[in-house]
C-alpha cells in the first residue's frame, strides 16, 4: 500500500517536472546570460559581472541580451544571434555535437574507467596472495615495540575492531 | 647592479650544472667526497639565485628604469611592499622567483637531510639541480630580467632611462597579491622535492618505507601552501576583481588546482603504502603526476595557450616548457616501468569495507576530478587543433562535472576514518554510521522544511553535517576514553589525544576545515545581486538591506585618483554601517580599476562595487551582491591550513620511531661505507 502511494507520488512528481520543463519559460538574463561567455578573454560569464574593469564587451552583451528579449526571442533564437555575432566560442560550453560531444563525454568515460581500474585492481589484490615478505615478518626492533606498547597502553586505546 | 644580477645566474647555472653530473657520478661510484662536493653546489646555486633576486629587488627600490624589468612593473610613488612584490609582477621577474624558491628547497632538502637518506641524497641533488639548470637556463637566455633599455639611433644603441617608469599593474595592487603569488610558487615549487625523492627511489632501487615516509612531509608543505596560495588568489579574486565571486573556474585558476588534487590524493594512498605495503606503483604515479601538474600548471600560466584573465605573463617560454615537460614524462615513465618488479604489493585486501578501499575511493574520485578539470581547461585548445574552432568550456561545465564528484569526496571526508583498516565488521558500521547518519537526516529534512530546495546546496549541507558529526565523534570517543582511563578533563583529553597523534587528528581537523569550505560553496547558490545608479541621498534596496548614499567624493594620493560613493546601511531598519567603494585611476600605468566594499559576516557578506560613473546624470553605478556564508570558505581554509601544521608536527610516537630509524640507518650506513 506505503510503496503504491510512494510510486505515485513519484510518478505525479516526474509528470510535473516534465510538463514544467515542457512550457517554453519567458527567456531571462540569467538563463540567457549564464550559457555565454564575456569575449574580453576574463571566461566570465555574461549573467555575472566581468572581472575586466569597464569591459566594454560585457556591456554590449548584456545591452543585445535585453534588447532581443524586449523583443519576444527565444533563448535558442538569442543564443544563434549571438553565435552568428561572436562565433560559437560565445557558448559558456561549446554545442553537445560532433567532435565537441567528447567534453561531456570523456569526463565520464574517465570516471568509469577509473571505476574499472579500482574493481580490478581491488580483485587482483584479493585474489593475489602477498607477493613478497610482508612488514610484519621482518625483524621487529624491540625498543621501537615497547614504545608503541607503551603509547597504546598510556592512551588506553585498543586497536580499532 | 644588473651585471651582479647576471653574473648571480651563470654562476647558478654552472653550479646546478655541476651539481647535477656530481650527484650523478657521486652516486654512481658511491664517493661521498663526490656526493658532498654535489651537495655543497647546491648551497652555491642557492647563494648566487639570492644574489640575483637581491640584484633585481635593489634595482626595483631605487627605481633603476633603465632596467626594461624595472621600467615595466614599478614606478617612483609605488609604495616600497609593491615595489618589492614587482619581482613577481612580471614573467621574467617571476621566474627568477620560480628558481629562487626551487634553491631554497633544495638548498633544505641538502641541509636536512645531511645524515638522512645518504643513498637517496645524490639522485635527489641530481634530478633538483636538473629543474633548477632549466629554470636558470630560461632566466638567463629566454626570460632575463635584467636587460637593459636601449635607444637605437642611426648612430648605435645607447643606454636609456625613461624619467618613471610603468607601474605595477593596479589589479596587483592588493595586500593579498603581496602574498598570495609566493605562497602558489611555494606550493608548486615544492612538489619538486617529493619527485626528486621518488626518482632517487627508483633509481637506487631503494624503495622501502624510507622515501615514502620521507616524501609524505615533503609534500604536506607544498600542499598546504598550494592550498594557502588557492585560497589567497580566490580572496584577491574576490575583493579585487569585483565581480563578486572568488572562483571562476579560470585555466589558470585549474592549472593550480590540478597538482593540488593529485597531492591530495597522494597524502591519503601513502598511508596505504606505510601501513599495509600496498599501492607502490600508485604512489610513484601519483607524485610524478602532481610534479607534472605542477610544471604544466606554471606552463599554462606562461605560454598564453590558454586565455585567462590570470595569464598576466605571457612570452615565447611555451616550446620550451613542452621540452622540459616531455622530458620528465618521458624519464620518470621509463624509469617507472623499469622498476616496476620493485614496486609490488606486500600484502592482499582483505576486504572491500575496509579504509584501504575508502583511501582507492577516494583517489579515484580524485584523479577523475583531475582528468574532468584538465579536460575542459584544455578542450578548447585540443577542439582548435582537431576541428579549427575555438569554443569556450566554462563555469557551467565545471559546475556540472565537478559538483557531483566533489560531494562525493565529501561524503568520503566522513566515511573514510570511521573504516577500519583491513575489515570492518558490520557491527563497527553500524556504531559508527548510525548516529552521524541520523543527524544528517534531521538536519537534511530540517533545511528542507526551512525552504533549501536547491539540490546541490541541500546536499552540500546534509553532507556536511554527516562529515562534521563523524569527525568530531572521533575527537569524543578518544577524549572519553582518556577522560576515563587517565582521568583528565574534556579539554586536557581532546589536547593530549591530538599531540599524541598530530597526524590522525590533524587530519580530522583539515577534514573538518574541508567541511566549512564546503558550506562556504553551498552558499553560492542563494546569491543576489542589484545593480542601480546612486547620488546624494538615493537608496539602493537588496534584500533586507537598504543603502543610502550620503555623496560621491573625489580624492587623490600620488599613486592614483579616486572616487568614492559614500553608503550608510541599514539592516531590517536598523543601523548596519558605512560602505565606500572606490573606482580608481592609477597614474603610472593609466588604468582604472575598483575597489570594493565589504561588510563580511558570518551569515552572509554585503559586497559593494562601484562601477563606474554614468555620463549622463553623473550618478555611480553601484552593484550590490549578498553573498551568503562565505566567510565560512576563509574560515575553512584557515582550519585546513592549521590542521596540517598540526600534522606536520611529530607527536611523540613519530619522535622516538624516527630515532630508531635514524640510529638504524647510520648503523646501514657505516656498514656500506656511504
Amino acid at each position: 500500500m506505503v510503496s503504491k502511494l510512494f510510486c505515485r507520488t513519484l510518478v505525479a512528481l516526474l509528470l510535473a517536472a516534465v510538463a514544467g520543463k515542457g512550457a517554453a519559460a519567458k527567456p531571462t538574463m540569467e538563463s540567457v546570460g549564464s550559457g555565454l561567455v564575456c569575449q574580453c578573454g576574463c571566461n566570465g560569464i555574461v549573467s555575472q559581472p566581468c572581472q575586466h574593469y569597464e569591459c566594454a564587451y560585457h556591456a554590449e552583451m548584456r545591452a543585445m541580451i535585453q534588447k532581443e528579449i524586449a523583443e519576444g526571442k527565444d533563448e535558442a533564437a538569442i543564443r544563434q544571434d549571438f553565435i552568428l555575432r561572436y562565433g560559437v566560442q560565445v557558448l559558456a560550453v561549446p554545442p553537445a555535437k560532433g567532435f565537441n560531444l567528447t567534453v561531456w563525454i570523456l569526463p565520464g568515460v574517465g570516471l568509469l574507467a577509473g571505476l574499472a581500474l579500482v574493481l580490478v585492481i581491488v580483485r587482483r589484490w584479493r585474489r593475489a596472495p602477498a607477493s613478497v615478505t610482508a612488514p610484519s615478518a621482518r625483524p621487529v626492533d624491540p625498543k621501537a615495540l615497547a614504545a608503541v606498547e607503551e603509547e597504546i597502553k598510556s592512551m588506553g586505546l585498543g586497536i580499532r575492531d | 647592479m644588473n651585471q651582479v644580477g647576471s653574473v648571480g645566474l651563470i654562476a647558478a647555472l654552472a653550479f646546478a650544472g655541476y651539481a647535477v653530473i656530481a650527484g650523478v657520478a657521486g652516486g654512481k661510484l658511491r664517493s661521498l667526497r663526490v656526493v658532498k662536493s654535489a651537495e655543497r653546489a647546491v648551497l652555491a646555486f642557492f647563494v648566487m639565485i639570492t644574489m640575483a633576486v637581491a640584484a633585481l629587488e635593489t634595482l626595483l627600490l631605487t627605481d633603476n628604469f633603465h632596467i626594461a624589468y624595472v621600467a615595466e612593473h614599478s614606478n617612483r610613488d609605488l609604495p616600497t611592499y609593491y615595489k618589492v612584490a614587482a619581482l613577481w609582477a612580471g614573467q621574467e621577474g617571476s621566474l627568477l622567483f620560480w628558481t629562487w624558491l626551487l634553491a631554497i628547497y633544495s638548498a633544505l632538502a641538502v641541509l636536512l637531510n645531511r645524515k638522512k637518506n645518504r643513498q637517496l641524497m645524490p639522485y635527489v641533488v641530481a634530478v633538483l639541480m636538473a629543474t633548477g639548470t632549466f629554470f636558470t637556463t630560461l632566466v638567463f637566455f629566454v626570460a632575463n630580467p635584467f636587460h637593459e633599455l636601449a635607444l637605437v639611433t642611426a648612430s648605435g644603441s645607447q643606454a636609456f632611462a625613461p624619467p618613471d617608469g610603468n607601474g605595477l599593474n593596479p589589479l596587483l595592487q592588493y595586500h593579498s597579491m603581496v602574498i598570495h603569488p609566493p605562497m602558489l610558487y611555494l606550493g608548486y615549487v615544492g612538489m619538486v622535492v617529493p619527485f626528486a625523492f621518488a626518482m632517487a627511489a627508483l633509481l637506487t632501487r631503494q624503495l622501502g618505507d624510507n622515501w615514502i615516509r620521507t616524501t609524505r612531509r615533503w609534500t604536506m608543505v607544498p600542499w598546504m601552501l598550494l592550498g594557502l596560495g588557492i585560497l589567497l588568489g580566490g580572496n584577491w579574486a574576490y575583493v579585487v576583481l569585483g565581480w563578486g565571486g572568488y572562483w571562476g573556474w579560470d585555466p589558470v585558476e585549474n592549472a593550480s588546482l590540478l597538482p593540488w588534487l593529485s597531492g591530495t590524493a597522494f597524502l591519503h594512498s601513502v598511508m596505504i603504502q606505510e601501513k599495509r605495503g600496498m599501492l607502490k606503483v600508485w604512489n610513484v604515479v601519483l607524485v610524478i603526476t602532481t610534479f607534472f601538474l605542477s610544471i604544466f600548471g606554471t606552463f599554462l600560466t606562461r605560454s598564453g595557450i590558454v586565455s585567462s584573465v590570470h595569464a598576466f605573463a605571457q612570452s615565447n617560454i611555451g616550446p620550451f616548457f613542452a621540452v622540459f615537460l616531455s622530458l620528465i614524462l618521458f624519464f620518470s615513465v621509463t624509469l617507472l616501468f623499469l622498476r616496476l618488479d620493485h614496486l609490488k604489493s606486500e600484502n592482499k585486501l582483505d576486504s572491500l569495507v575496509s579504509r584501504e578501499s575508502g583511501f582507492l575511493f577516494n583517489n579515484w574520485i580524485l584523479l577523475a576530478l583531475v582528468f574532468a578539470v584538465l579536460w575542459g581547461t584544455l578542450f578548447p585548445v585540443i577542439s582548435k587543433a582537431v576541428e579549427g574552432v575555438t569554443v569556450t568550456v566554462g563555469a557551467p561545465f565545471f559546475n556540472k562535472t565537478a559538483i557531483p564528484m566533489g560531494l562525493l569526496l565529501l561524503f568520503l571526508t566522513g566515511a573514510g576514518p570511521l573504516l577500519a583498516w583491513r575489515k570492518t565488521s558490520f557491527q563497527s558500521l553500524k556504531r559508527n554510521f548510525t548516529v552521524p547518519l541520523v543527524l544528517a537526516a534531521v538536519s537534511g529534512i530540517a533545511l528542507f522544511v526551512a525552504g533549501v530546495r536547491h539540490l546541490y546546496a541541500w546536499m552540500t549541507l546534509f553532507l556536511s553535517v554527516f562529515v562534521a558529526v563523524c569527525v568530531l565523534g572521533e575527537f569524543w570517543k578518544g577524549a572519553r576514553t582518556r577522560m576515563r582511563t587517565a582521568g583528565e578533563n574534556f579539554a586536557q583529553a581532546v589536547y593530549n589525544l591530538t599531540m599524541r597523534n598530530t597526524r590522525r587528528y590533524g587530519g580530522y581537523i583539515v577534514h573538518l576545515g574541508m567541511v566549512l569550505l564546503f558550506i562556504g560553496f553551498a552558499g553560492l547558490a542563494f546569491r543576489t545581486d542589484v545593480k542601480g545608479l546612486v547620488g546624494e541621498g538615493d537608496l539602493l534596496r537588496v534584500k533586507n538591506y537598504l543603502l543610502h548614499c550620503d555623496g560621491l567624493v573625489n580624492g587623490e594620493n600620488a599613486n592614483y585618483e579616486f572616487t568614492r560613493a559614500l553608503l550608510t546601511v541599514t539592516k531590517d531598519g536598523r543601523a548596519f554601517g558605512t560602505l565606500h567603494p572606490e573606482k580608481r585611476f592609477y597614474k603610472a600605468s593609466q588604468q582604472p580599476t575598483s575597489y570594493v566594499a565589504i561588510h563580511p559576516t558570518l551569515s552572509e557578506d554585503l559586497y559593494v562595487v562601484l562601477a563606474g560613473l554614468d555620463q549622463d546624470t553623473g550618478k555611480g553605478i553601484v552593484e550590490v551582491f549578498v553573498n551568503p556564508l562565505v566567510m565560512w570558505v576563509w574560515i575553512g581554509g584557515v582550519v585546513v591550513f592549521l590542521g596540517t601544521l598540526l600534522a606536520l608536527v611529530p607527536s611523540r610516537v613519530e619522535r622516538e620511531m624516527a630515532e630508531i630509524r635514524a640510529s638504524q640507518e647510520v648503523a646501514v650506513q657505516t656498514e656500506n661505507g656511504f
